[in-house]
């Protein structure tokens, strides 16, 4: 039975779950027990929690923050957050031994952001939560589930144009962006996700995840389209898939899931981490949707996945690279889904060079991420904004219904990117035959493991170094050709009069500045000369610039300063002050 | 378990999960020294517990920095448990 009116709204999906006996969440913990909860006990847990946010004064369109582990409890909250017309603002649960004080720093920024007034947080987690509590000091404070009032919610007004949703596009970062996601917008992500499930009396798509519900492929990827389609979502936490990737593929198989999304991360995980003996009786063949998204899709990954997982039913036309973005509520384009993953292999120097896709059989090979998914518009244009021919590397923007609002009340950022109905993507590609191919990064993004993380916080990071040179060091990432994955690479000038002792210790201490300041491990740390990376006229360092000179082996350091050299360049240096009537500049 | 019985456990979990190939001290720092990002922290994390079949809280953990201070909290554990 079908309603005759499309739902609009998030609580409208909520109202039409659990009509099915088979339709709701299955928890799996790390002994695979299951804990069961059909949407239709995820509604009446929601209203309990919904009224509770009401009675303590929760008003509609207020946002919401939730710190929890996946469990029952996240969908109560999130739900709940839903059901009293308020904006759930999923949030990062601490990652585990230690490191508290950045994730203090930065769950407080995002609370700020976010303009949460309560936070909702397991009881754990709320036994750390203190100082970011202390800190952000949400109006209504931070409270666990069962510490809420018992009352039943008036229904609120929520129409298809309020704010559903707020997720955080990055993870460690300066100034965090929050995208702000209407419910139209989330809808229409989820019909679209919709069309490419079937639900016939053949049979019907079921989910397995072990994302994050704190991550849009998680959340907007698995858990709503499995609401909508009324039908059964396998989830296993992801630090226990971390810990024993095997339990991904085992919930697959046990419970028969046909639709199964990861980043390219997770799947070179399985490939390097399980062994056969956990694999015993595990039968992949239920598994049709192989999504692969969040971060760039690695060939070598996919070749090994595939010739390992074989043997246990593993279909190659499963795998499917996808492409998305938190500012699209998701997924922009999908490859086909009946065949195995398509790529193409490129001329090294047109592509990195001249912006030109020139097949070559010796070349670089680059996956196709397929087609725009309903309700999209996908152009490729240069810098001007001119839409460019296949085959030209260019930024890719997008059009569609599920593009965010905004960033949250942050009108500057969200016109540098949405302008007439497009979105400046900030990714590199270029089209053939009508699909995608990613290429690169024009935005200053580090990506790793299908996390976004913004530069600024490494960088700084390594300012305190002996022997670096202050405000002289990029943070970048890139998938190295034949790689599993993108690398983390620091550039880092050396300070002038650094000791040889100083540099010598300098890639060491890079790696160790970074690791606390953000939790990331660089996989590279190149030392270079004074005033060699690249900047633009105002002394920016240029990372992306930089990043292609380093792989192309001509990061060098500028000419070399001659007294002659020097004195002239004193001597305009000081012909240009006294034009601009002041005098002086920034010392080194 | 005396506490050098717990840290060559947590040295054993480190060779084979870590590929922590140098001696483990106390003193050493989890993040800076043993190099551990977030995604191999969780992997010592769950790799200890499976070790010593003990349950590590968000509470406790959260404020550990060096090996020393998990060999304490795994001495906690285990003789309560």
């Amino acid at each position: 039975m079908s309603d005759p009116r499309p739902a609009a709204t998030l609580l409208d999906l909520l109202a039409r779950g659990g009509r099915r006996p088979d339709g709701g969440v299955r928890f799996l913990d790390r002994d695979e027990k299951a804990t069961w909860v059909g949407w239709g006990e995820v509604r009446e847990r929601a209203l309990a929690v919904g009224g509770g946010l009401q009675a303590l004064g929760v008003a509609p369109g207020e946002r919401v923050a939730l710190v929890f582990p996946t469990g029952p409890e996240f969908f109560s909250a999130l739900f709940g957050a839903l059901a009293a017309g308020a904006v759930p603002v999923p949030l990062y649960p601490p990652v585990r031994l230690g490191r508290l004080q950045e994730y203090v720093e930065r769950t407080a920024r995002m609370l700020e952001v976010a303009g949460a007034r309560l936070v909702l947080a397991d009881r754990r987690i709320k036994a750390v939560l203190g100082e970011v509590v202390a800190r952000a000091r949400p109006r209504l404070g931070c409270r666990t589930l069962a510490a809420l009032p018992e009352e039943r919610p008036d229904p609120p007004r929520v129409t298809e144009d309020d704010l559903a949703l707020v997720q955080f596009s990055s993870g460690t970062t300066v100034e965090p962006k929050a995208v702000a996601l209407s419910h139209r917008a989330v809808l229409a992500q989820v019909r679209s996700l919709g069309s490419f499930l079937a639900d016939t009396p053949e049979g019907r798509d079921s989910g397995a995840s072990w994302l994050p519900l704190y991550h849009d492929m998680g959340l907007i990827g698995c858990v709503f389209p499995s609401l909508a389609l009324d039908t059964s979502l396998t989830l296993v936490r992801p630090e226990h898939f971390v810990a024993r990737p095997a339990l991904w593929l085992r919930a697959i198989s046990r419970y028969r899931a046909t639709v199964s999304p990861a980043p390219n991360f997770g799947y070179a995980l399985c490939t390097t981490r399980i062994r056969d003996a956990e694999m015993e009786g595990v039968d992949l063949s239920s598994w049709r949707l192989a999504l692969n998204g969040a971060e760039p899709v690695a060939p070598p990954v996919l070749r090994a996945f595939t010739e390992r997982f074989a043997r246990w039913g593993f279909r190659p036309e499963a795998l499917t690279p996808v492409y998305g973005l938190s500012e699209a509520a998701l997924a922009v384009t999908f490859s086909a889904l009946d065949r195995p993953y398509a790529s193409r292999r490129l001329e090294r120097d047109a592509l990195a060079n001249e912006g030109r896709a020139v097949d070559d059989p010796e070349g670089l090979e680059v996956v196709s991420v397929g087609r725009p998914v309903p309700g999209f518009r996908l152009r490729v244009r240069d810098k001007t904004g001119r839409d460019l021919p296949e085959r030209g590397v260019g930024r890719i923007w997008i059009a569609g219904e599920s593009l965010m609002d905004g960033y949250l009340d942050d009108p500057a950022a969200t016109a540098a990117v949405l302008r007439d109905g497009w979105l400046d993507t900030g990714d590199l590609g270029f089209l053939a035959d009508g699909e995608l191919y990613l290429t690169g990064r024009a935005k200053d993004v580090i990506l790793l493991r299908g996390r976004n993380y913004a530069p600024e916080p490494i960088e700084h990071a390594l300012e305190g170094v002996p022997g670096a040179r202050p405000g002289c060091a990029v943070a970048v990432s890139w998938l190295p050709e034949g790689g599993t994955g993108e690398v983390l690479g620091l550039l880092v000038e050396r300070r002038r009069g650094a000791t040889r002792e100083e540099i010598a210790a300098l890639p060491d201490g890079c790696r160790a500045a970074a690791l606390r300041a953000t939790g990331l491990a660089a996989d590279e740390v190149v030392v270079l000369p004074p005033g060699t990376l690249p900047r633009t006229s105002s002394g920016k360092l240029r990372r992306g610039e930089a990043l292609r000179l380093h792989l192309a082996g001509e990061l060098a350091p500028p000419a070399p300063v001659t007294p002659l050299r020097l004195a002239t360049a004193v001597a305009r240096s000081r012909w240009a002050y006294a034009r601009m009537g002041r005098r002086g500049g920034d010392r080194e | 378990m005396t506490r050098a019985a717990i840290l060559e456990g947590i040295a054993e979990v480190a060779r084979r999960h870590l590929d922590w190939q140098g001696a483990l001290t106390p003193a050493m720092r989890l993040v800076e020294d043993l190099r551990l990002d977030s995604i191999r922290l969780l992997t010592l994390a769950a790799e200890v517990e499976n070790r010593f079949r003990v349950v590590l809280d968000e509470e406790d953990e959260l404020r550990l920095e060096t090996v020393g201070d998990l060999v304490d909290l795994l001495a906690v554990k285990l003789q309560a448990g």
